[in-house]
């Protein structure tokens, strides 16, 4: 894409290259389309109802149940009391998750009244931790299988 | 795009490049800092780079209930501000007419929010009877492409 002036050879003519213009113009195209998100994304979690009143002495604590615990100040996560990890090293407790959900599938695990492995996991978490880091836990815990993602907002420590 | 110039007796027209190169750059750079804006609502900090949340092209539709909370003092829902208590009406009053599969509250919280305030909000969504939340959060770019929402 040359750009040629013909006569007047007395001052001096710029001529400006465009090409590069144009390769800057598409690079900065491609940048901005990667970065801008398309497709907004969600974690789906569910509450479970809002405890009676009356004392339910007779329900008895499933077996099967998975608890994700943070500690409010130490900010590690237990799973059904025992220590995996923090909040900033997930893994241990993906892999766990991801274990027991397989041992659950291969030996056929469902959950009542139902066709489905019995996945469920509950988030249990202090008000006062900052939400960055619950919704890490519920990453790992989705990334590992985990469905459905229970949160459980009664009795909370602060 | 090579244009010869004839011999000055006869009309030439140079068509200058430079100035439409100019054009179409501010042109982008307008794009670039409206379209953010043109979506309605606050900023908010989403968490980033997360592995794991289903597509939901919901979320950006008008009929969906989106909570937005910046920050730990205000709940936000379009670009109206309002107080806890008035967010369980406000809730009632648009899940109005849904059907049960559409009965979700999208939360769109920082991540600098403390989980105490998005209790308080989960808390008004139950008392409306929904137990569906949707906690929106950015997917980590950089995999294959992405495919649609998985039924749970």
């Amino acid at each position: 894409m040359a750009m040629s002036t013909g006569a007047g050879n007395q001052g001096a003519v710029p001529n400006i290259n465009v090409t590069p213009l144009i390769d800057v113009l598409l690079v900065l195209l491609i940048i901005f389309m990667a970065i801008t998100p398309l497709k907004p994304s969600r974690f789906e979690a569910k509450v479970p109802a809002e405890p009676k009143n009356q004392p339910q002495v007779n329900i008895l604590p499933n077996p099967l149940t998975l608890v994700i615990a943070i500690n409010k100040d130490t900010k590690q996560i237990t799973l059904n009391n025992e220590p995996y990890g923090d909040v900033t090293d997930t893994d241990k407790l993906n892999q766990k998750l991801a274990e027991t959900f397989k041992i659950r599938t291969d030996t056929g695990v469902f959950r009542e009244n139902t066709n489905e492995i019995e996945k469920t996991v509950f988030i249990k978490s202090p008000k006062s931790v900052k939400y960055g880091d619950v919704v890490k836990v519920i990453d790992a815990a989705k990334a590992a299988g985990a469905s459905p993602i229970g949160l459980q907002i009664d009795d909370l420590q602060d | 795009m090579a244009m010869q110039v004839g011999g000055t007796a006869e009309l030439n027209s140079e068509i200058n490049v430079t100035p439409m190169v100019d054009v179409m750059l501010v042109l982008l750079i307008i794009f670039m800092i409206v379209t953010p804006l043109l979506q309605s609502g606050v900023s908010v900090n989403l968490p980033r780079d997360t592995i794991s949340p289903d597509e939901d092209a919901d979320i950006a539709k008008d009929t969906s209930v989106v909570i937005a909370i910046p920050d730990n003092s205000n709940f936000y829902i379009g670009k109206e501000q309002y107080p806890l208590d008035a967010l369980g009406d406000v809730i009632k009053r648009r899940m109005e007419g849904k059907t049960p599969e559409k009965r979700i509250v999208y939360i769109k919280s920082g991540v600098d929010v403390d989980y105490g305030r998005v209790v308080q909000a989960i808390e008004t969504i139950r008392k409306q009877d929904i137990d569906k939340i949707g906690l929106v959060a950015d997917k980590k770019k950089g995999g294959a492409g992405t495919n649609a929402p998985a039924k749970q």
